[in-house]
């Protein structure tokens, strides 16, 4: 089966590309990933190659990669969003399940403007039919260094310490896009426990913003872990429906991220199964829950 | 800057000053007894505020209304809160039509208010008519915004608009120009139930509040109620459902409303559809994904829009037809437009990408609102250009 690389050209009518787009991929970044796709993957499993995959398509695949990278890196002051895909390969099967490739730069989620860094991911994500979160492999360019990034985590982790339990009726933001300065630490850990249930419901048909906290039920600081229970108000594309998700999480700067999740899920006559639950089992050890 | 003071009375200030916005909110505020009255007096006592009263409470159980400026909101709110003083800030809508008002009542020759009906829950619609000649049927271009309640940021960029091309028209030429041929209609809350209920009940609503028979489920999306390939992919028949189409096309009169009104003047050149979020000018078709006869004019024209609005502050929107770039959605606006035979029909998703989403601070709107305009001036440039 031939192998095609997604050209990137001139923005095609009907296709979707940045409107001031001009970028090149390094040549090694390209024959690192001719060199991983070559390993002998697609001439099994029927896997065949969708030659025009959509911009929207490898955009979700790059963000469930991305979900999957800052629930991974479990730093609340370091996370990271799309900025562009560069290059994007994509495989179905009988099954209608998919395959990625992708490089794509990121950006710090950061509401201050001016602080543009660009970082380069390069991805694998696969979708399957029996696992109900993709599987995810990805490497990415530091956009600070490891130590600076502790250091803002740790200075993250004692304001929050500091942080009285406030926060019983307050929506964040609040209807007009106001987040408190000292609420914005809040607003980033609540940002990596969505991230986690993110990645879990990412589908190729279904992807997800963080809309709003629409409510804290807990927040333990003294021991020494950050205890952080609260409901988050995902939105789902491309369904347009808001899934209100109830997210209990720990973290302590440094460690993984542990973090149990339950989403309601609207019941509608098609669908069967009404809620959704989740528990980073794999990743974490679960014995203070 | 306050989001609802951005729609604030602009008493006193010039309606072409943009860059500065005075705006005001009114707090109706309830008084219960002596305690309160003297409480109330307290605040309006407070120089720094610069509260005004617009109605006192002549006696006790009546209302006071208080206007507040921008910069003493938050104080007004703690005070209110932390003292258990009952109020309640008046709704944007009403806000909106007195900005409405004003700007008519600024240009009287250029600017007419047009009624076009009542929404499901009976408030007024209204469209402002932009027109320099004589004659109903010049060739015309509606934009539209606000169709979708929980996307505030679109009726802030279409009032915002709606001055624009007021105090430009006899200074820009470009807007100049195009008002000598064509006439501008513009809706600024094509959904303004839905509107309302973002205001006092759930922020992220975003369907209409029309009543569904046998259904505890609200509303219809008016953004698949349209009759274009209704009932298609990328809706749903579930009255619960965030996309449903409703029972039939034009169910809802909000939509019916401004179709037949397009449809009766049959001149129309030009329909543009303002959202968020996702930074993105589409154009039809949103049924599917195969290409519209004329995608490849309209792709041009949509690049050229976007290219001018990242011109300002180097903001990104993306390109495609609605199926392509982001979801199929059958009975959508656009589509409905290019199949009754106007060719230059386009949706623009505003800022942001995913940060703030639907929640889109103050201080952003007049940024958004003026690299819009870009977009909208280099698609009605070419509009006229083409007739």
């Amino acid at each position: 089966m031939q192998l095609r690389r997604q050209p990137l050209s001139a923005p095609r009518p009907g296709d979707t590309r940045p409107a001031a787009q001009r970028l090149a991929v390094p040549l090694l970044l390209l024959l690192a990933l001719q060199g991983a796709a070559a390993s002998g993957e697609p001439e099994d499993s029927g896997w065949l190659q969708d030659a025009e995959p959509s911009s929207r398509l490898l955009s979700q695949a790059a963000r469930a990669a991305l979900h999957f990278f800052n629930f991974r890196a479990a730093s609340p002051s370091a996370l990271q969003v799309l900025a562009n895909v560069l290059d994007g390969r994509a495989w179905v099967n009988q099954k209608k399940e998919y395959k990625f490739d992708l490089v794509f730069t990121t950006e710090f989620y950061r509401a201050e403007e001016g602080e543009k860094r660009l970082g380069t991911c390069s991805a694998q994500v696969f979708f399957r039919n029996d696992k109900p979160r993709p599987a995810v492999n990805v490497t990415c360019t530091q956009l600070i260094k490891k130590e600076r990034r502790q250091e803002e985590d740790y200075q993250l982790y004692k304001l929050m310490k500091q942080l009285k339990s406030p926060l019983n009726a307050v929506r964040i933001p609040d209807s007009h896009g106001y987040i408190a300065p000292s609420l914005r630490p809040i607003w980033n850990l609540a940002f990596l426990g969505s991230s986690y249930v993110m990645w879990q419901k990412t589908t190729p048909f279904l992807h997800y913003f963080m809309s709003q906290i629409s409510s804290v039920k807990q927040w333990k600081t003294n021991d020494d872990a950050i205890d952080f229970d609260y409901t988050v108000l995902l939105h789902e594309f491309s369904t347009q429906e808001i899934i209100p998700c109830r997210i209990h999480l720990v973290w302590y700067p440094g460690k993984p991220l542990k973090v149990k999740y339950h989403c309601q899920e609207r019941q509608t006559p098609e669908e069967g199964s009404g809620t959704e639950e989740g528990s980073a089992v794999a990743l974490t050890e679960l014995s203070n829950f | 800057m306050k989001w609802i003071l951005f729609f604030g009375a602009l008493i006193g200030s010039g309606i072409c000053d943009q860059e500065t916005f005075s705006g005001h909110q009114v707090f109706r505020i309830n008084v219960r007894n002596e305690d309160e009255i003297s409480k109330l007096n307290q605040l309006m006592n407070s120089d720094n505020l610069k509260l005004d009263l617009w109605k006192s409470p002549s006696t006790l159980g009546h209302p006071a209304d208080v206007l507040v400026p921008s910069f003493s909101l938050r104080e007004v709110k703690s005070f209110l809160e932390e003292h258990g003083l009952e109020y309640a800030v008046t709704v944007e809508d009403l806000q909106i039509h007195k900005e409405m008002d004003f700007i008519v009542k600024s240009y009287p020759r250029l600017v007419s208010a047009v009624k076009i009906g009542h929404s499901f829950e009976n408030r007024l619609m209204y469209v402002l008519k932009f027109s320099t000649g004589k004659g109903r049927r010049r060739p015309a271009i509606w934009l539209n915004a606000g169709i979708h309640a929980r996307e505030w940021i679109a009726p802030a960029t279409a009032i915002w608009t709606a001055r624009k091309i007021a105090c430009d028209y006899g200074r820009d030429l470009v807007i100049t120009s195009i008002l000598k041929k064509m006439d501008i209609f513009l809706l600024p809350v094509a959904n303004p139930d839905g509107y309302v209920y973002t205001h006092t009940h759930n922020r992220l609503w975003r369907k209409t509040r029309s009543v569904n028979p046998g259904s505890p489920c609200i509303g219809t999306d008016p953004n698949r109620n349209w009759n274009s390939h209704f009932g298609g992919a990328g809706t749903s028949r579930d009255p619960c459902s965030d996309m449903y189409h409703g029972p039939r096309p034009h169910s809802e009169v909000e939509v019916k409303l401004v179709a037949d009104f397009i449809a009766d003047h049959g001149n129309f050149k030009c329909f543009i559809d303002l959202h968020s979020y996702s930074q993105l000018v589409m154009y039809p078709y949103g049924y599917t994904t195969m290409r519209a006869g004329d995608a490849d004019e309209l792709d041009t024209v949509a690049q050229n829009a976007a290219n001018a609005m990242a011109s300002l502050s180097g903001t990104q929107y993306r390109v495609g037809s609605v199926g392509s770039a982001i979801y199929t959605s059958s009975g959508n606006s656009v589509d409905w437009a290019y199949d009754n035979g106007i060719k230059y029909a386009f949706i623009f998703e505003l800022r942001d990408t995913g940060f703030y989403a639907f929640t889109l601070p103050a201080d952003q709107i007049i940024p958004t609102a003026q690299e819009t305009w870009l977009g909208l001036k280099t698609i009605m440039e070419h509009v006229q250009n083409s007739i």
